[in-house]
């Protein structure tokens, strides 16, 4: 700076203040006005360069934010200043020096010598007492900073960091603004269905897309095994999902205590295992926050970046808020997952045992206590000559209004009244002859012990009746039958004798009449010995009127 | 002439076979006890048993058996007034020569026995 009285000079600091003040109220965001000081105090202050640098408290350096006059190389060395002066920067305190190419306690020295710089003036920008970054300003030539351009330049650090704080503060509004619309976008999107996978799916795709980062991926805590399950991923390649359990993984189990946690650096930090594999595929930072139900945490929402990136709090807050808006709706669609599998599995049962009762060849009937049908399965329906729409709902005298027992009472209004099975049986004059059908009514009862329904088994027993009776019949020929044998066999011995020795006195006489009468004897002991043997080779008898109700059989 | 056994349950019936097959020259043992037939059967010579199947404590085929134990080469007739095939059946396995149905004709029991003493040489 060129000599000056002490008015020029303080109306010169008032003018450069002036200007300043002027263009950093002309820019919002940090970036800009960063942009525009470093660009603009060079030529103001008569300097050759200016850089700006922000303190990041996630690895507690301080990185660059703009710079100009100066080039990459010189930009890019390890240390910005000597030790002794970033601590006293960080304590607060300007720090002038001439001859950095010369300080031999200063590292980079040789970077100065190159860059052709000698004299630094390096100031802390403070915003409410903290230090938020430095600003240095820069010449190539050998420069002492007064005491009063110190002091102005101190000033004018501080409104550099009440705009960069105003700036940071309005990108930080913006920011919230963009993510509260971002977080009503992705709550509507997840509310708006009950699938599983689309809400899955939605919230892994639009949270990047939202936040500027490279994927996303959600791990849900299994309820049987309490083990994370990976169920969605957005932006990362398989073998990267595939590269072991993540649940080690310090950063899953402090996010699964509740507490979010973002990782500047995944390549240096203790709380990744797998680092490789994220070098691999590119992630430099990320961020991991729990997913909630209430106070439930049913899983772990992570967004990985691909350029290293401290995240601010309305970042993680819209993380944060996003997992929770996502875990609401997770929760719905796994309920309605659940409802919807219990609902086909009743679906399911109730197909089966529609399909048993139509299957079963007694026809079934349900009756309530009002005795009304409720149901009715296929064979009734078919027997009936009705469809089940027509059978529902009917009053059951009308279906069955020949049904009574010898009480007057059908065995559905029977169980009604008495509360316990009834059988009857009855006879039905149908196309094809007389039909027999056997109903057995049970009763169901509610949780009071009355009866609720009835059900109605109708079984056609004509065939098992017809063999009945022909088991009967055949019974009574048996007996018959050996009744004859029996009769014939005890006539017959006596017959024989009898019959034999009517032969012998034929031979041994000699009166003609005697002999006539002998002979009539033979022929009717013959005629009784033809009618036993009939007896013992019958099979079956018919029977024959004989006089008034009187029968007789025929031998068959 | 021949050594014949009769056996029924009924005494008129044995008798008659006695009278018929006597006239013919033969020489008739009566008997109306199964047990006292067997002994008679085991103790003497029988050319021919004729055996009513229905007895007092025995079938005629349990008493055909014992008989045939003792003298396998007698011959037998079976008698009875309600044939069946099982004791048809069973009669013929044990040895039995004829199965006639009572009331049988003088004639027809004559020519059966003469028919089974020709057999017998």
């Amino acid at each position: 700076m060129v000599e000056l009285s002490t008015q020029t000079k303080e109306q010169g600091f008032l003018k450069v203040f002036q200007k300043v003040t002027r263009l950093i109220s002309m820019v919002l965001d940090h970036q800009q006005v960063m942009d525009t000081i470093v660009r603009s105090l060079p030529e103001l202050l008569d300097i050759d360069a200016c850089t700006i640098r922000l303190f990041d408290t996630g690895t507690n350096t301080f990185v660059l934010g703009a710079s100009h006059g100066l080039s990459l190389e010189y930009l890019s060395r390890q240390s910005i200043d000597t030790e002794e002066t970033m601590e006293m920067i960080k304590s607060g305190y300007p720090v002038a020096k001439v001859d950095l190419d010369e300080d031999p306690t200063y590292s980079d020295r040789q970077a100065a010598v190159r860059e052709g710089i000698k004299s630094v003036l390096t100031l802390p920008i403070l915003f409410q007492d903290s230090i938020i970054g430095i600003m240095r300003l820069l010449t190539k030539s050998k420069r002492l900073f007064s005491a009063e351009e110190i002091s102005f330049s101190m000033a004018l650090a501080e409104q550099v960091g009440v705009a960069i704080s105003n700036g940071r503060m309005f990108k930080e509004m913006v920011n919230q603004v963009d993510f509260m619309t971002e977080v009503q976008k992705i709550s509507r999107l997840v509310n708006s269905t009950l699938d599983l996978d689309s809400v899955l799916d939605t919230i892994v795709q639009r949270v990047p897309l939202s936040m500027g980062t490279k994927g996303c991926t959600i791990r849900l805590l299994n309820s049987q095994t309490n083990q994370l399950e990976l169920v969605a991923s957005y932006g990362v390649s398989q073998s990267y999902l595939r590269r072991g359990k993540v649940e080690n993984e310090k950063n899953i189990t402090m996010v699964l205590s509740g507490e979010p946690v973002a990782v500047y650096d995944v390549s240096a930090d203790n709380r990744i295992l797998f680092k490789e594999n994220m070098e691999e595929e590119g992630i430099k930072s990320l961020l991991a926050v729990p997913i909630k139900v209430g106070n439930d945490i049913i899983g772990v929402l992570r967004i990985l970046s691909e350029t290293h990136h401290s995240f601010t709090s309305s970042e993680v807050n819209f993380a944060v808020t996003v997992a929770e808006a996502g875990g609401a709706a997770i929760q719905n669609a796994r309920v309605y997952q659940k409802i919807n599998l219990l609902f086909n599995q009743i679906e399911e049962n109730e197909r089966f045992l529609s399909d048993i009762l139509d299957c079963i060849r007694p026809e079934l009937l349900v009756i309530d206590k009002n005795k009304h049908v409720v149901l009715a399965n296929k064979i009734s329906q078919q027997r009936l000559g009705l469809s089940e729409s027509e059978i529902l709902g009917m009053e059951y005298n009308d279906l069955c209004p020949a049904i009574s027992d010898d009480e007057g009472l059908c065995p559905v209004e029977r169980v009604l009244i008495e509360g316990r099975p009834a059988t009857y049986e009855h006879q039905v004059e149908l196309k094809d002859g007389i039909h027999w059908f056997e109903r057995t009514a049970s009763p169901m009862f509610d949780d009071k012990d009355n009866v609720e329904y009835v059900i109605e088994v109708i079984r056609d027993i004509t065939t098992k009746r017809k063999l009945e009776k022909e088991q009967l019949e055949r019974v009574k020929l048996q007996g018959v039958v050996d009744l004859a044998g029996t009769v014939a066999h005890e006539i017959n011995t006596p017959l024989f004798a009898a019959l034999g020795t009517a032969q012998i006195l034929e031979g041994d006489i000699t009166d003609e009449e005697m002999i006539s009468d002998v002979e009539m004897i033979i022929r009717n002991l013959k005629s009784i010995s033809k009618l036993t043997e009939k007896m013992t080779t019958m099979t079956g008898f018919e029977r024959k009127d004989y006089v008034g109700e009187a029968n007789i059989v025929e031998f068959k | 002439m021949a050594e014949i056994l009769a056996l029924d349950d009924v005494q008129d019936a044995t008798i008659l076979i006695g009278k018929i097959l006597a006239k013919k020259g033969h020489n008739v043992h009566t008997f109306t006890e199964e047990d006292e037939a067997i002994v008679f059967a085991k103790e003497n010579k029988v050319d021919l048993a004729i055996l009513d199947i229905k007895l007092k404590k025995m079938s005629g085929v349990d008493v055909l058996a014992k008989m045939k134990e003792a003298t396998p080469a007698m011959h037998a007739i079976m008698l009875t007034g309600y044939p069946t095939v099982e004791t048809a059946r069973e009669a013929i396995s044990l040895g039995a020569d004829e199965y006639c149905v009572k009331p049988i004709d003088r004639d027809e029991l004559e020519e059966k026995v003469e028919k089974v003493l020709a057999s017998k040489g």
